[in-house]
């Protein structure tokens, strides 16, 4: 089984205090710590899963700078095979529809039975799996949480509304936007990190891809973020403030007073 | 969310500005840590441990360990979390790959072991003691004795103890009362009982291999007397199979102050007279041996102590910006403010960031010295780093510890009232470290290993390289003008340390030793103000070269490095002065006082 994992390099919410520029359209991103975006950590888990069972290769690949190399590195430490860089300029600014043309372009370069995406990103609009799919005219499902695999076809669960789970039948090669929970990804060990330590990660620029370089980044945007910021309180809305003990206990008792606990 | 444990800028600044350890790869034992691999080790070790150890440390503070009819049991999510550690292979990070380790720099596992341990330290001991006996195993074991224990200990597929206190042997392990009977295949039949033994029993792993100092029947009195033994808790086959309980007894637990996730155990050995051991390296030279893990296991607890102080540290730091009390000084009408604010807290803040970020440095260094052993051919550079490690082990475990302990003390304060809350964390962390200032040797045992043994070493060598290699430091800084006054109150401290060192060294072998040596431990503690003088204007003098051209994110953080520097010469030095006058003074009272005068 190829499977090609699409990862994206995300600011790490668990290592990070989150605050706008000074200019107010965005996250001030000077002093970030990045990792991993969590759905993709579950897609390649997922992958990595797959591949132990039934053999093949694991390859990961993002769009990024060369800073993204960071994520591939990591990922194939917890155990894919491969890593590949989309990286080129052009792709700077992209919206989701660019960065899924850049990927169908890797795509395009292998043969893969199954991509997976993760179901969405900490910043993302959750569009790039179902994007891909469409570009390349593979079937799609999103939000999959269970993956039984069969002759040529898997059959795939999928989080619904309600906490709910339906079960489907997908013919390969097909697209993937993994969820969370779908699995337990493992932690990265010593010998993983030792084993990557001296890749060389492949680097692909839009013309390696085949890619026209007006149709991806911001030039080739036709979705531009115009405003980024923490919305009014609303009536009847409160904010809890203090510490997280402090909130903590504020929450407690609100929700007795209110009669939810 | 703020950071738990440590604080990663420091640690990067630790490892790649002051140590420049990607340097290391250079050689070929190293070359798979480059800067990415180093940085990924970190990310890694913290993520399991903020992740996986951290959510367990305050269950194993609860729940503790309990003892039934000879059985222990450990908290419950501990299990899971020992076979996430070895899947992970963390348990032998700097050991030849052949025998299951990860042939990493000592410097890089420092930082890796910095966030276990701060994750849960009390759970990291039972990986901790287990690696210590592998190491025995590889420095003393027969070929024999490493197929069968040292990779099974180093992938933590069996646990590993140190079995050396007895109820009369203590500090004094001469003392000790367990017996060994040579039989006619070679083994010894051990015979006697063991206090205080960490993870001495538990059902985390299928065997426990205890190292065991005992005495062979008509080997001299006393330490020369001692010889090490392979005892395991069942018995190994040629095969390496499990064979027979090998009649190793768990009699009771103790209940203790802090690390109630660790069993503390008492255990009998050949009560029915079936214990069997297989000698580790030779006959009478078990001191010897054990010295090599005791070493190690000081360090081990030094960087314990740190743990719970950069720990208790960042989660002072990060209440006292949240804390809302009471209004600015300066702004009496303007309502409550978060206690950062309050000059009181700030001091408090101040003196633990100071030694946080000394002791780290020095810990770190240590570390750095063994792969420098580790990497170079030229004797002399072995000698001289081995050296290092000899006489700054006292000062990493006595010092590091009794300052941890305080800075731990410091995070309850600034958490005022909740801090003696055991709901908050900073409470659990004081009663935590409080015993690394007492097992490995207490800190006045320490005390004296510094003045009897390391003073002394090679006439005197091993304290004067580290003069020399401190001066090195003060002559960089000097090229910093704005660092002058910083780097003169050192460099007075220095050749103060000095005086006080060659003064104490007289008196030891005059016959006011007993004197000397109850100012041993004052001695300890100005060596280690001088080592964190040291540390901190290592740092100041880089951060100052760096200021300049520093990206906008990196400024607070240079300058918080500068205002260490300026808080520890400026406020604590002057006191170490102080302290070294008082030495020198060397004052009888201490000795003097008869044993009827302490009570009336």
């Amino acid at each position: 089984m190829e499977i090609l994992v699409c990862v994206k390099r995300v600011p790490d919410s668990a290592e990070n205090e989150i605050v706008m520029n000074s200019a107010g359209n965005d996250i001030e991103r000077d002093d970030l710590v990045y990792s991993v975006n969590e759905w993709d950590n579950y897609a390649v888990e997922e992958a990595i899963q797959i591949v132990e069972k039934v053999g093949g290769t694991v390859t990961v690949v993002t769009v990024g700078d060369a800073d993204a190399d960071e994520i591939l590195r990591r990922e194939m430490a917890m155990g894919a095979e491969k890593g590949l860089l989309l990286q080129d300029d052009a792709f700077e600014g992209s919206d989701c529809k660019g960065i899924a043309t850049a990927l169908k372009g890797a795509v395009e370069k292998g043969k893969y039975d199954l991509i997976f995406t993760g179901a969405q990103a900490d910043e993302g609009a959750g569009a790039v799996g179902g994007m891909l799919a469409a570009m390349l005219d593979l079937p799609y499902a999103s939000l999959v949480n269970k993956i039984e695999l069969g002759d040529g076809k898997l059959t795939i669960g999928r989080e619904i509304e309600g906490g709910n789970r339906e079960m489907n039948e997908i013919s390969m090669p097909c697209v993937l936007s993994i969820q969370t929970g779908i699995n337990e990804p493992r932690y990265v060990g010593i010998r993983g990190i030792r084993k990557v330590s001296g890749v060389e990660i492949p680097v692909m620029s839009a013309g390696d891809l085949g890619v026209d370089a007006g149709s991806v980044g911001a030039a080739g945007a036709k979705v531009k973020k115009i405003d980024y910021f923490v919305p009014e309180k609303g009536e009847g809305a409160e904010m809890l403030e203090g510490s997280t003990e402090e909130i903590i206990d504020k929450l407690i008792e609100i929700l007795k007073a209110n009669g939810g606990l | 969310m703020a950071q738990l444990i440590a604080d990663r800028r420091d640690i990067d600044f630790v490892l790649h500005e002051q140590l420049n350890v990607e340097e290391l790869s250079k050689n070929e034992k190293f070359e798979a840590f480059n800067r990415k691999t180093v940085d990924m080790v970190v990310s890694e070790a913290r993520n399991l441990a903020v992740k996986e150890m951290l959510p367990t440390w305050k269950e194993g503070d609860e729940v503790g360990c309990t003892f039934n009819a000879g059985q222990v049991i450990i908290p419950e999510s501990f299990k899971r979390l020992f076979g996430l550690f070895n899947d992970g292979e963390w348990l032998a990070m700097n050991e030849d790959p052949e025998w299951g380790g990860q042939g990493m720099p000592r410097s890089v596992s420092s930082a890796a072991s910095e966030y276990f341990n701060g994750a849960n330290y009390p759970f990291m001991m039972y990986p901790g003691l287990t690696h210590g006996a592998g190491k025995l195993v590889e420095e003393f074991g027969t070929d024999e004795q490493k197929h069968l224990f040292l990779k099974n200990l180093y992938t933590g597929k069996w646990t590993g103890t140190m079995l050396l206190t007895e109820p009369c042997a203590g500090s004094d392990v001469g003392a000790l009362e367990t017996t060994a009977t040579k039989n006619a295949d070679g083994t010894y039949s051990i015979s006697g009982s063991k206090i205080f033994i960490s993870g001495g029993e538990h059902e985390m792993a299928e065997n426990i291999i205890h190292p065991v100092l005992a005495r062979i029947e008509g080997a001299p009195a006393g330490t020369k007397g001692i010889s090490l033994f392979l005892v395991p808790k069942y018995r190994v086959n040629a095969d390496g199979s499990l064979g027979a309980f090998n009649d190793v007894v768990c009699t009771g637990i103790e209940h203790k102050m802090g690390i109630h996730g660790n069993a503390t155990c008492s255990l009998t050995l050949g009560g029915k007279g079936e214990c069997v051991g297989t000698l580790l390296g030779e006959e009478n030279k078990g001191m010897k041996a054990m010295f090599v893990m005791m070493n190690e296991a000081r360090l081990l607890v030094g960087m314990q102590g740190f743990s719970c102080a950069t720990t208790a540290y960042m989660y002072a730091v990060n209440y006292a910006k949240e804390r809302i009390q009471g209004p600015n000084l300066t702004k009496p009408a303007g309502g409550g403010v978060p206690i950062i604010q309050h000059p009181d807290v700030r001091r408090q803040l101040l003196i633990m960031k100071s030694y946080v970020e000394a002791m780290r440095s020095l810990l770190y260094f240590i570390g750095y010295c063994n792969d420098v052993i580790a990497i170079t051919e030229d004797a002399a550079i072995k000698d001289k780093y081995q050296g290092f490690i000899e006489i700054l082990t006292p000062v990493a475990k006595g010092y590091v510890t009794d300052r941890s302990f305080e800075v731990c003390n410091h995070a309850i304060q600034v958490y005022g009232g909740y801090g003696f809350v055991e709901e908050y964390p900073v409470a659990q962390l004081m009663r935590d470290c409080r015993i690394t200032m007492i097992y490995e040797g207490t800190n006045g045992i320490q005390a004296m290993d510094l003045l009897g043994r390391k003073l002394g070493m090679n006439k005197g060598k091993v304290f004067m390289d580290l003069m020399v290699e401190i001066q090195k430091v003060i002559k960089e800084s000097k090229a910093h003008e704005s660092l002058a006054p910083f780097t003169a109150n050192v460099e007075a401290a220095l050749n103060k340390l000095g005086e006080t060192a060659m003064h104490m060294g007289k008196t030891a072998m005059s016959d006011k030793v007993m004197n000397a040596f109850a100012f041993a431990h004052p001695f300890l503690e100005v060596t280690g103000d001088v080592v964190m003088a040291w540390m901190l204007l290592w740092r100041g003098t880089i951060a100052a070269s760096k200021l300049s051209d520093a990206k906008k994110k990196d400024l607070p953080f240079y300058e918080g490095q500068l205002k260490s520097l300026e808080y520890f010469t400026c406020n604590v030095l002057p006191v170490t002065l102080g302290k070294m006058d008082v030495i020198k003074a060397t004052n009888g009272a201490v000795v003097d006082i008869s044993e009827d005068s302490f009570i009336g």
